[in-house]
């Protein structure tokens, strides 16, 4: 059988069944099903807790901390199994013959399948990307809020309870609901196509762990409103503080496990896929950065992120069941946390840089016209990063207390990360030094990263020594250093992403200009709010603080301006991304010339992909190399010769 | 590479570090130290950032460069040469920067050791963090809210915590310190300069985090001494002294004692709130309130006032605070 023959076949298989009707609503996985299974989880968890006290005869039957912990894990629970997240293996758990693949959930022919548990990676990736785009605004709009609170000393809008909540929601969805989930959906996407794969590996478990994301960001807005307030411990989350907060921490505690289940599945769906469904001819030699990025990125998730998971579980344990992880008086290690909690939340730097430095690495070469300045060196630089990566944890407690002679070794290995990504900084200017530059709106935030990353990194080398960072630690100087990393660095190399798989993703171009002006407003608001941080910073504000002392109101009151005008550029954006979806000229199969395989396909691509299957016979980036190609379409296919 | 380019790139860079350094130096980056430790951490601060800005210059210079020079035309369709990288290049920009940061790790392996000295005989104040307040302990045993040290003599402050983590941090000195429960480090400061500072709380803490302040006076030796005697200034009246030394400023308002907190209630208002509450005379629901805060919380306020204060203030100096309270309340 001939691979199109095979395709025409699956195409035909693939007629989408009539909307169940009437009664079968209620018991079709769906919406609907959703709306009665959720309460009856609901009521399933509220009964746990009363048999449980009743049985152990614990006084009162009905405790709010506790039903609200158990709440958050069965009422969730209730939802994906209602939305139908976990149909085929209960299906097929349950002994009954399997059946035969329908890919009924599989494309989108309306909006309404982008609200539906579906398989295919690229509506995943579509809903990856804007479900954390909404949480994007959310998370801003927070910002923005605190940022009023600030323009002047003293209390004006809220109280120190609210403005608490306000920063660590901030960063809580900033960093669990956008950079790292935005990723995931721009590795969802691109991934299977870049190596020439039909979907990913586990197309079931790719839909749940999208669905895990809105429970997750919806437990963080919700616990706002909590009895007592919401979460307001900050994003790290120290105990022992965060054990005695209202219960609104309960609501950060849980929606980070979400989030992080969510992400320990997306990585291990992204490590099999790129081992195992990579194209005949697709060496690990051969992939694309990107692909190797969110290899790096992945293993890092799949090794580091229990940790956090680990840290809120204790710090819930004490809460809840007075256990002493945390508890000094109880015997318990108080910078244990502290140590769980950056054993992780180090290593998740990298996961909200790595994939960027892969989208970069493609937005770069193909906008310069230039193959990537030594292709090995940035693929060994970025695993250079993953190792160094998880032995810096304890830079972030140079002043904690904790013990002293771990400073300097770990202040070794900081300044050490250095050097890899020094290398990956070089060798895109040196990709770029003679192409052919396109100053496209990708390629604009490909620049913007490079040069606002840059200062973010050399601020990371004060904080990495340790006698400055005894000074600046704590201060508005690491609110500007973690900004220029993440904002300069991870959310520019995002929307160059977006910008450049948009014709893609959509089958439709994005307005260039409004695209360039989003950049230009994006690039002075971000430098305007985030440069003078750095002098407040070091001249002894610190960060957190819902008041500060008069000295700083003056240039206060100017960030929170320049926040205002940044904030501003986001509409811009919005404006941009939702008229060109509709209205957008259409987009050409490669409006880049790229070499890479995504782009030799149509826009959108076909529903499994590739009409046939890709044979890949050279490097992705060699531009300017007369004559030579990434992939051939239509060879015959070789023999397989077992797993490579 | 063409040597006209390299002059070309060279004159960006030589114009990048020429704007950085004015920036370095007009911009007064860091407070003026007040200590022998913060001078040498200042030293390491200037050493990075000439290797900052000697980096950043040549990316910068890199940048501007080519955005000038490989603009492509709009209809130019060609491809750049395929140059796919420098084994010479590669090792230099390996090696270059491994020596940068050598060089920064060195020095500042050198200070912290340096100025984690405390050398013969310091001075030793226990410093206590607690919701929302610092409290200073002397060797002749008096507790005060603030911190008074001598200049020209290494001091030796033991930090803790009593509840939750807390970070001490006086900006001038640049010494800092997180207080955890049930820890106790060590960091030593040798002031230079006599004065008033600033002590602020690093750590997020809770409610009263960023009003949780407190001041050190740099005194001479001899004022130090004579301190240390008499067991600290007096103020005018001793209730005052009592209030200021238990951080009730941190978190209530009180016109008399120029304290401006907003996270309990409004102690000017105190006869009001005690006709609202009920709770016998004046002076007895004031010492209640301070002794057992839980007893009546004022409506629109939390539960969050410390629940030792019976145990932290002596009987007399707690009469002493009820009194200058109801005196001056409202």
């Amino acid at each position: 059988m001939t691979t199109s023959a095979h395709t025409a076949e699956l195409e035909h298989d693939h007629v989408q069944a009539p909307p169940p009707r009437g009664f079968r609503r209620l018991t079709a996985p769906g919406w609907y099903r959703a709306m009665w299974v959720t309460p009856l989880f609901f009521g399933i968890g509220a009964g746990l807790e009363v048999l449980i006290r009743w049985a152990a005869h614990w006084d009162p039957l009905w405790k709010g901390s506790v039903v609200t912990t158990i709440e958050l894990v069965t009422t969730p629970i209730g939802f994906l199994v209602g939305i139908g997240g976990f149909d085929y293996w209960a299906h097929y758990a349950s002994g009954k013959p399997t059946r035969a693949e329908d890919h009924s959930g599989h494309g989108a022919r309306s909006w309404k399948d982008y609200f539906r548990i579906n398989t295919d990676h690229k509506v995943i990736g579509v809903q990856y990307v804007v479900t954390t785009f909404v949480f994007f605004c959310i998370g801003g709009l927070f910002a923005l809020l605190f940022r009023a609170e600030l323009a002047k000393p003293g209390d004006q809008y809220f109280n120190p309870q609210t403005y608490n909540v306000l920063i660590s929601d901030h960063a809580a969805l900033m960093i669990f609901l956008f950079v790292i989930p935005a990723f995931a959906g721009l590795g969802n996407f691109v991934i299977p196509l870049m190596i020439g794969a039909a979907d990913m590996a586990f197309p079931r478990l790719n839909a749940l762990s999208f669905w895990l994301l809105p429970i997750a960001g919806l437990m963080l807005v919700v616990g706002m409103a909590a009895p007592g307030g919401g979460p307001s411990a900050g994003w790290t989350c120290y105990a022992p503080l965060c054990s005695h907060q209202p219960l609104g921490q309960v609501f950060f505690n849980l929606a980070v496990q979400w989030a992080g289940a969510s992400s320990i599945m997306t990585a291990l769906n992204f490590l099999v896929t790129i081992i195992t469904m990579r194209a005949p001819g697709m060496t690990f030699w051969r992939m694309p950065l990107l692909v190797w990025a969110n290899f790096t990125t992945s293993l890092l998730v799949v090794i580091a992120t229990p940790f956090i998971a680990g840290s809120q579980f204790f710090v819930l344990f004490d809460r809840v069941l007075h256990t002493n992880f945390f508890e000094y008086q109880g015997g318990g290690y108080v910078l244990g946390y502290q140590h769980i909690f950056w054993f992780y939340s180090h290593p998740a730097v990298y996961i909200m840089m790595l994939p960027g430095f892969g989208i970069i690495s493609e937005v770069v070469s193909v906008m310069s016209r230039k193959p990537i300045f030594g292709y090995r060196l940035m693929a060994l630089s970025l695993m250079a990063i993953l190792v160094l990566g998880f032995s810096v944890w304890a830079h972030h407690m140079f002043v904690a207390g904790m013990a002293s002679w771990l400073r300097v070794p770990m202040m070794v290995t900081s300044m050490v990360i250095a050097v890899p990504t020094g290398i990956k900084i070089f060798s895109w200017l040196a990709t770029m030094w003679e192409g052919k530059i396109h100053f496209t709106t990708p390629m604009l935030f490909a620049l913007g990263f490079l040069s606002m990353f840059v200062i973010g990194g050399l601020s990371g080398i004060y904080l990495a020594s340790v006698p400055i960072d005894i000074h600046a630690n704590q201060t508005y100087f690491v609110v500007a250093h973690i900004h220029y990393v993440l904002f300069g660095g991870s959310v520019f190399t995002i929307f160059a992403g977006i910008y450049y798989w948009f014709p893609k993703m959509t089958g439709r171009m994005y307005d260039e200009r409004l695209g360039k002006l989003h950049f230009w407003l994006t690039f002075i608001g971000f430098n305007l709010t985030f440069f003078p941080m750095h002098y407040i910073g070091l001249q002894g504000m610190p960060r957190r603080v819902a008041n500060y002392a008069p000295r700083f109101a003056d240039i206060n009151l100017f960030i929170s301006i320049a926040s205002f005008g940044l904030g501003a550029s986001t509409i811009v954006f919005l404006f941009n991304m939702i008229r060109s979806w509709r209205y957008g000229e259409k987009a050409p199969a490669n409006p880049w010339r790229a070499l890479t395989l995504e782009w030799q396909v149509s826009s959108p691509p076909p529903i499994f992909n590739f009409d046939e299957i890709p044979q890949v016979v050279g490097n992705p980036y060699e531009y300017g190399v007369p004559g030579a190609k990434h992939a051939i379409f239509g060879a015959p296919l070789p023999e397989p010769v077992g797993a490579d | 590479m063409r040597r006209g380019a390299i002059y070309q790139l060279a004159a960006f860079a030589v114009i990048a570090a020429a704007i950085c350094v004015a920036v370095a130096l007009l911009v007064p980056w860091l407070p003026v130290a007040a200590g022998v430790q913060a001078q040498r951490i200042d030293m390491v601060f200037w050493v990075t950032t000439g290797i900052a800005i000697f980096v950043f210059s040549i990316v910068a210079a890199v940048i501007v460069y080519s955005v000038w020079k490989f603009r492509a035309q709009p209809d130019d369709d060609s491809d750049g040469p395929p140059i796919h990288g420098h084994t010479t290049l590669e090792i230099a920009w390996t090696a270059v920067p491994a020596v940068l940061v050598t060089v920064i790790a060195v020095i500042s392996a050198i200070v912290l050791a340096r100025n984690g000295n405390a050398g013969p005989d310091p001075v030793k104040i226990l410093v206590t963090g607690r919701q929302f307040e610092w409290s200073f302990t002397y060797s002749n045993g008096k507790t005060l809210g603030y911190l008074e040290i001598p200049e020209h003599r290494a001091t030796e402050l033991d930090i803790t915590a009593v509840d939750v983590i807390h970070g001490f941090w006086v900006p001038q000195l640049s010494q800092k310190q997180d207080a955890v429960p049930g820890e106790h480090n060590k960091i030593v400061v040798t002031p230079t300069r006599l004065g008033t500072f600033p002590v602020v709380c690093t750590e997020l803490c809770g409610l009263g985090h960023s009003l949780m302040r407190s001041h050190v006076n740099i005194v001479t030796q001899a004022q130090f001494a004579s301190f240390m005697k008499s067991g600290g200034t007096t103020t005018a009246s001793p209730g005052l002294a009592v209030f200021q030394q238990n951080g009730c400023s941190s978190c209530h308002t009180f016109k008399p004692a120029g304290a401006t907190g907003k996270i309990g209630p409004d102690l000017d208002k105190l006869k009001e709130y005690a006709a609202q509450a009920h709770q016998g005379p004046l002076t007895a629901f004031i010492k209640e309130s301070i002794v057992n805060p839980s007893a009546y919380i004022q409506p629109g306020f939390q539960n969050l006032m410390p629940k030792n204060f019976a145990q932290t203030i002596p009987a007399p100096k707690l009469a002493q605070l009820v009194q200058y309270l109801a005196e001056n309340a409202h």
